[in-house]
């Protein structure tokens, strides 16, 4: 993680980004557009569950509550108070940081695992509860529909950018900044020294404290983040798809599916959640046919991963030629 | 408020709590053993319901072979999953996050399996006794009473098995060292078998007794997870008087919870409980530091 980036490191870098800029140019179809964008929502979901969890070592198993504060709130205030959601949008991560922050404090007291997954999955349950039931603001299990979609504008030298359900190719561009965006912050975090900190904390919290890391402030600090960014991802979810339910946003089978793309990319690498999200999402797409039995491979997909190869597939390659030691 | 009803409404809290004193048990057995948290306890719940519900409805056996047979298929069924993902991972290193992760996944492929089987029906078995019991103006229906005299029977039994079998000790032992025990000649890996097949035959007992009143569905383990995780974090993870304590407590706060507000909120109430008692007691209301 702290190796210096190599030439082959660079080129695959700049190889990812430039296909990824140019798909559009490539194909246009909407449907195509459409699961991409939904593989980088994933993919800004799955990175920021893997800070806590792969590279902070906190455990959580209710990171679905981020995505749903973050959905529910930047719908709620662009619809209710008229506000753009261009703002709305870093509202709802705002909102998800606070909640980041009240389900933060009584964790980093905490030392124990178990717990940490109990607490975070008892407060996702709550969040969604609360959804469903006040149903006079969030129109419960029925669902929130007619969500404002990101008003349009004109870029110099490219001309007028519309954002509406049928012109995807703006949400695509628009996804893959925020994605870009997320990523840059999540590794400059884990390149500099408050991540050699976290990773530090993740391999031996009493080690790390007495080698002068503030677990506290360290713990409060990457759930936080970790949650503005989920919410981020759920506010834009929000408005891509302009409609809501409680168990869409807030359900455990989203929180599942989420785990299984990093536990099958990689947990605690930088490419294997992006990888898991894509070669996920993808799949699911690619046998629709066989949607009733989704959770059932997600769950055995989890169990095999664990079981056979825990370092996921951006390891596939070390694993099967192994490099020389030095 | 009438007091009567508010009785009733206490005693049937103390009756739910015992069931979730069950189930709670039966994670903190596990945990406090194997300091696994195992996220398929809730699905053992389902099968043990679905168990009874074929035994009693579908052959017509008779309640009283019905549930120990169904208790002791799951008893069979926790200790072969056991053999095959637990014990595997519980050697390798970050085993407590593997651990969590493959007994997550194994719940959502037993709920799915028993949706593609057993199909979205919500099932539900005829009551094992009939008839109302009345004192006074209070009344409970005797189902209500039998769960409540076998809760507390089957907690006897465990805290006897805990305290005074070869077995018993040998469960205790491997939850205070693991190696130590192993050094005294503890069969540790058949130790944790039995433990987690117990956990699993604690969890069908509690669907069994409770499929009259709840119905048995794919999702029923979901709730019933939840549930017996605010209850070992209400008893100190891991200690099994302190889960027995806290799910009749967690029994009781619900019900006077519910009676001030509404059935909806019964999750919200328990959850927030919860949370409260993390910031505040973080090792559990009755257990130690």
């Amino acid at each position: 993680m702290f190796k210096p980036y190599t030439l082959q490191s660079r080129l695959c870098i700049a190889g990812a980004l430039v296909l990824m800029l140019a798909l559009p140019l490539i194909t246009s179809d909407p449907y195509i557009m459409h699961v991409m964008v939904l593989v980088m929502i994933f993919g800004i979901f799955a990175s920021a569950w893997n800070l806590v969890t792969g590279f902070a070592g906190l455990k959580t198993f209710g990171h679905h509550a981020f995505f749903g504060l973050g959905a529910y709130g930047s719908a709620l205030l662009s619809m209710n108070l008229a506000i753009s959601p261009w703002i709305t949008l870093w509202l709802g991560g705002l909102i998800a940081a606070g909640a980041g922050f009240f389900i933060g404090t009584p964790i980093l007291r905490i030392r124990s695992m178990a717990h940490v997954a109990i607490v975070t999955l008892g407060f996702a349950e709550i969040v969604r509860i609360c959804i469903a039931n006040f149903s006079s603001v969030t129109r419960g299990e029925m669902g929130l529909w007619g969500i404002p979609q990101f008003e349009g504008f004109t870029l110099p030298f490219a001309g007028p950018i519309t954002f509406s359900p049928a012109d995807k190719v703006s949400f695509y561009y628009l996804s893959l900044v925020l994605l870009l965006l997320m990523l840059g912050v999540i590794v400059c975090l884990m390149r500099s020294k408050t991540g050699l900190a976290m990773l530090a904390m993740r391999d031996g919290e009493d080690a790390a404290e007495s080698l002068g890391v503030n677990l506290t402030r360290m713990k409060l600090m990457v759930f936080g983040l970790s949650a503005f960014i989920v919410g981020i991802a759920g506010a834009f979810y929000a408005h891509y798809l302009s409609i809501l339910t409680p168990a869409s946003v807030v359900g455990l089978d989203l929180m599942i599916s989420i785990i299984a793309m990093v536990l099958v990319g990689g947990l605690g690498t930088f490419t294997g959640p992006l990888v898991g999200a894509l070669v996920l999402t993808v799949l699911i797409e690619a046998m629709r046919d066989l949607e009733s039995y989704r959770m059932l491979g997600y769950g055995l997909l989890i169990v095999l991963i664990v079981m056979y190869l825990p370092k996921g597939l951006v390891t596939l390659r070390e694993r099967c030629f192994p490099r020389p030691q030095e | 408020m009438n007091l009567a009803i508010f009785l009733e409404q206490i005693l049937n809290g103390l009756i739910t709590g015992s069931m979730y004193a069950l189930i709670g048990s039966g994670i903190a057995l596990v945990y406090g053993t194997m300091k696994v948290l195992n996220l398929a306890h809730g699905e053992l719940y389902m099968l043990g319901g679905y168990f009874t519900f074929f035994l009693t409805v579908q052959f017509g056996l008779p309640p009283y072979i019905s549930i120990p047979l169904a208790v002791a298929i799951a008893f069979a069924l926790g200790m072969l999953i056991e053999k095959l993902t637990i014990e595997y991972l519980i050697v390798r290193e970050n085993w407590a996050f593997t651990t969590i992760a493959a007994t997550l996944g194994l719940s959502i492929v037993l709920q799915n399996a028993a949706l593609l089987i057993f199909g979205e029906r919500f099932n539900t078995v005829p009551y094992y006794v009939q008839g109302v019991m009345a004192i006074g103006d209070i009344r409970l229906p005797w189902q209500r009473v039998l769960i409540f005299v076998v809760a507390l029977a089957v907690i006897g039994l465990f805290t006897w098995l805990l305290k005074y079998t070869r077995l018993g000790w040998s469960i205790r032992a491997t939850a205070q060292d693991r190696d130590a025990a192993q050094v005294v000649g503890i069969p540790v890996r058949r130790v944790y078998m039995i433990c987690f097949g117990l956990a699993a035959a604690l969890g069908a007992l509690a669907a069994a007794m409770l499929a009259p009143i709840n119905a048995i569905s794919p999702w029923a383990g979901i709730p019933v997870l939840l549930k017996g995780f605010v209850v070992v974090v209400l008893g100190g993870l891991g200690s099994f008087p302190g889960a027995i304590a806290a799910g009749l407590l967690l029994g009781v706060v619900e019900a006077i919870g519910v009676q001030l507000t509404s059935s909806e909120w019964r999750d919200v109430i328990s959850f927030t409980l919860m949370i409260a008692v993390i910031w505040w007691r973080p090792w559990g209301l009755f257990g130690k530091k």
